[in-house]
């Protein structure tokens, strides 16, 4: 029995020192080790062996086995590590071929702009407010403080439609709409499209705006510059110069535009600002009396600014458009690069 | 309105830089939008002294010049010959640069050499032509002086963007007026002194004012025995360098006065004027009238009038008559200054579109108070360079005499509103330095007389906001208010909004925006039926071109018309959407009807040309699985797809109508021939509309979430012959009507029609995926819910299992 066990222990080790592939080494543990295989048998035979030799024979085949594990369990580890880096050698793709790209889909760059303002507002604690663009006179102009005959409407050149009704020229209607619905406090921009009877290559008659509104107890210009200040810091960057200098604008007073400092040229001077070093992206001022004559709030008791923006013009400084037509183009070669 | 640096100079002693200047300017609301440096530059191009001229030795008409600088003495060949040796002439010195960009630099000229050139006016900028070079008086100035300096020339023109409330600025004495009150400094005014003839102002001519509402002020002069002539070369030199052309000494003079204080001035030819009388009146309607540019106008009873005792001889404040213009053998005038109501001036030059240096001034309202200083200094002038005698007195016809009221003003409420702290005193500064008439209140607060050339100060506000300008908008501190206001969350048709354009965006959609206005005859286009509501467009009354006179009603024309513009620039596989308003009429009354819309349109190849896919074109349902997307993610239930009665500009075949319960909330389809041609597209295009406002109504705003199930699943295929016309989505129907919760997922996942499938009918493959929530399904239990599926089939739809 021990040399049966020496010749079966000789036999394995050698057809496994033999064997090429994971597939023979493992046929060689089935005949081995398996349910039918050699050493098995072997084991069953133990119960013909004497009391006293069973324990001594079967802790060999034991040995015998363990050993024949190990060698078979590590050859069969080298064997599959052969076929991975044989696979490993020999596979081999073209990784500069371009991939399979979900297709990509963009917002128009007026989407983007609105969107970015409003989520900078809605941070400042502005709800977004919207109004018709088909409006009356009187949201449009007189409630804001542009009599009928008055040279300020020359400012803005007017579409009109039937039912002595026009295209709404700016979005300042929607201060109106929403005081009229609202008492103070009031915190909102609106943003939405405007019309002008306008068109070259600084003017669309078709454009959009943003308007801000904060009325509430004691709001001072003060809070205006820096309302502003935070918000063209926010759009432009960190370290970008705001200036406010006196303006005109018939539902606002004291009135300011603003301006920030080129980004183009960082206020040295350049094309884009006209040598000035400063760009003029907004106007703004405290809400004039007459305007809160016409929703019936008490200037005594509460005061406030608004502000409105023009939004291609944003766009066009954000990214480099020189030529604003392009924005209504629609030319996706264009619009595919937001 | 363009004013100089030195006409300004002359009101105001201002240290300030021509930089520094414009900078103030701005900061004080009146916005420089730009300046123009004359001579800039031009240093060295300078006062030279010609000390020797010789033949050139190789050319018959060229001279070398020896030309003395002031530093040197330079050698200079020049081919002009109006000048000789002792001349003082214009040396543009090496590293000159001449208007042009012209350098100047050392070159030799036929062998000899030139150091520099000899500078003709035209070459200077300062004359369109000239014949030879500039010849200079001889003591004009030390040799080596800066040409424009000597000549005077050296100024700086400032062009001015004028806010319309600040009419007071539309002269130079106005800014001039304001460069003082920021700077502390006193305005010097224009001195003139008024010397009278025997002969009396009214025994020349007499003045009817008849409508004093639209003229409350009229005055006038008369000056006998004046000689018309060109103006002296200073008035020329002034008048061009603010852009305004020279006619005459005397028309000149009104100009000058006028850009000077901003009053109009009118000169009539007093001989031309018919019966010695000025009558001031509305015109009658229809009346004509033939004024200086020589355009005869029709007028109305809204219009003013100046008229003789026959006819008008000028349209009052907006433009002279050419009947009484001044000529060059004038010599009695009438020079009239008044004030206008400004609405009124307004509205005739807005109708007859003439619009005025006169009518700009009158229209935003002049100083009231200064129409007889304008008067008295033009008058003075037109003595001093024109000739002649001035009559004795002025008419005046100010029947009105406006007062004007007392303002109350409250210093604390202005440092509240604006967010600073000064003190009574330095704000009762501020307005005392903008010639404001301030007495101080037992109160505390003040009464503030503005003065009369500030039509714009009439409120509270309007001083403080002068309070706030003077002191400087940079001196404003930059302050957070404490928010007393939570902001509302956005509404939910903003954050369906901003879903939806993700979703499409996602998609690989591309968002185009349209003009809102389109043309009439897009309706007709797509073919839409002669009493579709999308036909009644609300129309722009003044359209600035006919394709965009009428409000869109549908989003589609812009989106094809997008389509074929890309596809010209061969832009062919495309994916738009377009997420706007379109515009319907409202109901009588009411206000037009606003809906956003979303309209999608995708056409070439699916994945584009790729090395890794197959090259397949889009169809019907890549437009629909957009739309099916859109309403999962809103959720929106009850959905269906109808195809009777689609939409005329799609393919009858190819389209339905998208319904949610019975609401129609859009449709799908691919694009009609015809309306394909319409819009020039060479290719199918599909797309899709939705309805927004409807999407938002019908979306369900809380999903319910359900724990998948943790058992096995089990999938049964059935493959069946249904004829042409059963709609698939029939077949799914079906299948769900069995109502089973162990029926998981219905999926169509072969549609084969060819060989082995009889003509008139197609084969369907659908995959049946069983699970249970609650344990494993046995096989039993999979067949026979599965045989009760297939038997309903058989027996409702009466399909054949294959």
């Amino acid at each position: 029995m021990r040399e049966q066990l020496e010749q079966l222990r000789n036999g394995a080790l050698q057809a496994i020192a033999t064997a090429s592939t994971v597939e023979q080494l493992q046929d060689i543990r089935i005949s081995m080790l398996g349910r039918k295989g050699e050493l098995t048998a072997l084991m069953k035979g133990l119960g013909s062996l004497s009391a006293a030799e069973r324990p001594i024979v079967g802790q060999l085949v034991n040995t015998v086995r363990d050993e024949i594990e190990s060698v078979l369990g590590a050859a069969i580890a080298s064997a599959q590590e052969k076929v991975i880096a044989a696979r490993l050698q020999s596979e081999r793709i073209d990784t500069s071929l371009p991939g399979r790209r979900p297709q990509k889909g963009t917002k128009h760059p007026v989407s983007l702009v609105i969107e970015e303002i409003c989520s900078i507002f809605a941070g400042l604690g502005f709800a977004v407010a919207e109004g018709p663009e088909i409006e009356h006179d009187w949201y449009n102009f007189e409630a804001l403080n542009f009599p009928p005959e008055h040279p300020a409407r020359d400012m803005q050149d007017t579409f009109f439609v039937e039912n002595d009704m026009l295209l709404r020229t700016h979005t300042s209607p929607v201060q109106i709409r929403t005081m009229l619905k609202q008492k103070p406090p009031v915190r909102i921009i609106a943003p939405g499209t405007v019309y002008r009877c306008d068109s070259d290559a600084t003017h669309s008659p078709m454009f959009h705006q943003i308007e801000g509104l904060m009325v509430d107890t004691k709001v001072t210009f003060g809070d205006l510059k820096g309302i502003l200040t935070v918000f063209t810091n926010q759009l432009f960057g960190q370290k970008t110069g705001v200036r406010l200098r006196p303006s005109y604008f018939p539902f606002t007073e004291p009135s300011a535009e603003v301006d920030i400092a080129c980004v183009i040229c960082g206020g040295k001077g350049c094309r884009v600002c006209k040598n000035s070093g400063w760009l003029e992206i907004l106007g703004a001022g405290m809400v004039d009396p007459e305007v809160y004559r016409h929703v019936q709030y008490d200037p005594e008791n509460i005061s406030g600014f608004a502000f409105g923006m023009g939004i291609e013009r944003i766009a066009m400084l954000k990214y480099g458009i020189s030529d604003m037509r392009l924005l209504f183009e629609n030319d996706v070669r264009f619009l595919r690069q937001f | 309105m363009i004013v100089t640096y030195n006409w300004l100079k002359e009101f105001v002693d201002f240290d300030e830089t021509p930089d520094e200047l414009a900078e103030l300017l701005t900061m004080l609301g009146l916005e420089v939008e730009s300046m123009a440096k004359l001579g800039a530059g031009l240093d060295d191009v300078v006062v030279a002294l010609v000390e020797e001229k010789r033949q050139h030795p190789n050319a018959d008409k060229l001279s070398i010049c020896r030309v003395n600088n002031g530093k040197d003495v330079l050698d200079v060949v020049c081919g002009a010959q109006n000048f000789k040796q002792g001349d003082t002439v214009v040396l543009a010195q090496i590293g000159a640069v001449l208007p042009g960009d012209f350098k100047i630099k050392k070159s030799k000229i036929r062998g000899e050499e030139s150091c520099g050139m000899l500078c003709s006016e035209k070459e200077l900028g300062l004359a369109d032509e000239s014949a030879g070079i500039m010849v200079l008086p001889p003591s004009i100035a030390p040799i080596g002086t800066p040409v424009f300096t000597a000549l005077g020339l050296k100024d700086t023109i400032f062009e001015i963007g004028l806010t319309p409330n600040r009419s007071d600025c539309l002269s130079v004495m106005g800014i001039a007026r304001d460069i003082a009150a920021k700077l502390n400094l006193k305005l010097k005014y224009p001195q003139c002194t008024i010397v009278e003839g025997p002969e009396k102002v009214e025994s020349v001519i007499s003045v009817t004012v008849e409508d004093a509402d639209l003229c409350p002020r009229y005055a006038a002069r008369y000056i006998s025995g004046c000689t018309i002539a060109p103006s002296p070369e200073w008035l020329v030199k002034r008048l061009n360098a603010i852009d305004v052309r020279s006619i005459n000494n005397v028309v000149d003079i009104t100009n000058l006065i006028m850009m000077e204080s901003g009053q109009p001035l009118h000169a009539f030819d007093c001989r031309r004027l018919s019966g010695q009388r000025i009558i001031v009146r509305t015109a009658e309607d229809g009346e004509q009238f033939t004024a200086l540019d020589n355009q005869q106008r029709v007028l109305t009873s809204a219009d003013l009038v100046i008229c003789d005792a026959e006819r008008p001889v000028a349209l009052a404040g907006v433009m002279g008559g050419l009947n009484s213009e001044i000529e060059n053998t004038t010599t009695a005038i009438l020079l009239e200054s008044a004030f206008f109501k400004p609405a009124a001036i307004r509205k005739t030059s807005k109708r007859l579109g003439l619009h005025t240096e006169s009518s700009h001034r009158f229209e935003r309202g002049i100083d009231i108070d200064g129409v007889g200083r304008a008067l008295d200094r033009a008058a003075c002038l037109i003595v001093e360079l024109a000739g002649g005698v001035l009559a004795q007195g002025c008419i005046d016809i100010f029947p009105g005499k406006c007062d004007r009221k007392a303002i109350t003003f409250r210093p604390e409420k202005a440092n509240e509103l604006i967010g600073i702290d000064l003190s009574r005193d330095i704000i009762i500064d501020i307005l005392t330095r903008l010639e404001c008439l301030v007495s101080p209140c037992a109160d505390g607060s003040v009464s503030v007389i503005p003065p009369h050339y500030r039509i714009d100060l009439e409120r509270e506000i309007d001083l403080i906001e002068e309070i706030a300008r003077l002191n400087g908008y940079d001196k404003i501190p930059a302050t957070m208010s404490i928010a007393r206001v939570i902001s509302d969350r956005p509404t939910r048709h903003q954050e369906t909004e901003k879903r939806v354009r993700d979703l499409l965006v996602n998609n690989g959609m591309t968002e185009i925006i349209n003009f809102s206005f389109t043309a009439p005859e897009a309706a007709g286009k797509l073919l839409l039926n002669d009493d579709d509501p999308r036909r009644i467009a609300i129309k722009l009354a003044n359209p600035l071109v006919d394709e965009q006179s009428v409000m869109r009603t549908t989003l589609l024309p812009g989106l094809l018309e997008t389509t074929a513009k890309n596809m010209n620039f061969r832009s062919l596989d495309l994916k738009l959407f377009e997420m706007r308003r379109v515009y319907f009429p409202g109901d009588g009354e009411g206000m037009p009807r606003e809906p956003l819309c979303i309209v999608g349109a995708i056409t070439g190849s699916r994945d584009g040309d790729g090395w890794s896919r197959p090259n397949e074109p889009v169809d019907f349902f890549d437009a629909k699985g957009i739309v099916e997307t859109v309403l999962d993610v809103l959720d929106i239930g009850g959905v269906s797809w109808v195809v009777e009665n689609t939409e005329p500009y799609y393919h009858p075949g190819k389209s339905c109508r998208v319904f949610a319960g019975r609401e129609q909330i859009g449709s799908v389809g691919e694009l009609h021939p015809l309306v394909q041609k319409n819009f020039e597209i060479e290719k199918p295009v599909f797309c899709f509309e939705l309805n927004f406002e409807k999407l938002v109504q019908l979306s369900r705003a809380k999903k319910t979430i359900m724990a998948p199930s943790r058992f096995p699943d089990s999938s049964r295929d059935i493959a069946m012959l249904i004829p042409e016309e059963l709609a698939a989505a029939k077949i799914v129907e079906c299948i769900r009507a069995e109502k089973s919760k162990e029926i998981e997922n219905v999926q169509i996942f072969d549609v084969y029609r060819g060989k082995g499938v009889p003509e008139g009918y197609k084969s369907i493959a659908v995959r049946i995926r069983y699970r249970s929530f609650e344990r494993t399904l046995a096989e039993e239990d999979i067949a026979s819910l599965h045989n009760k599926i297939v038997a309903n089939l058989i027996d409702k739809l009466k399909v054949t299992v294959r």
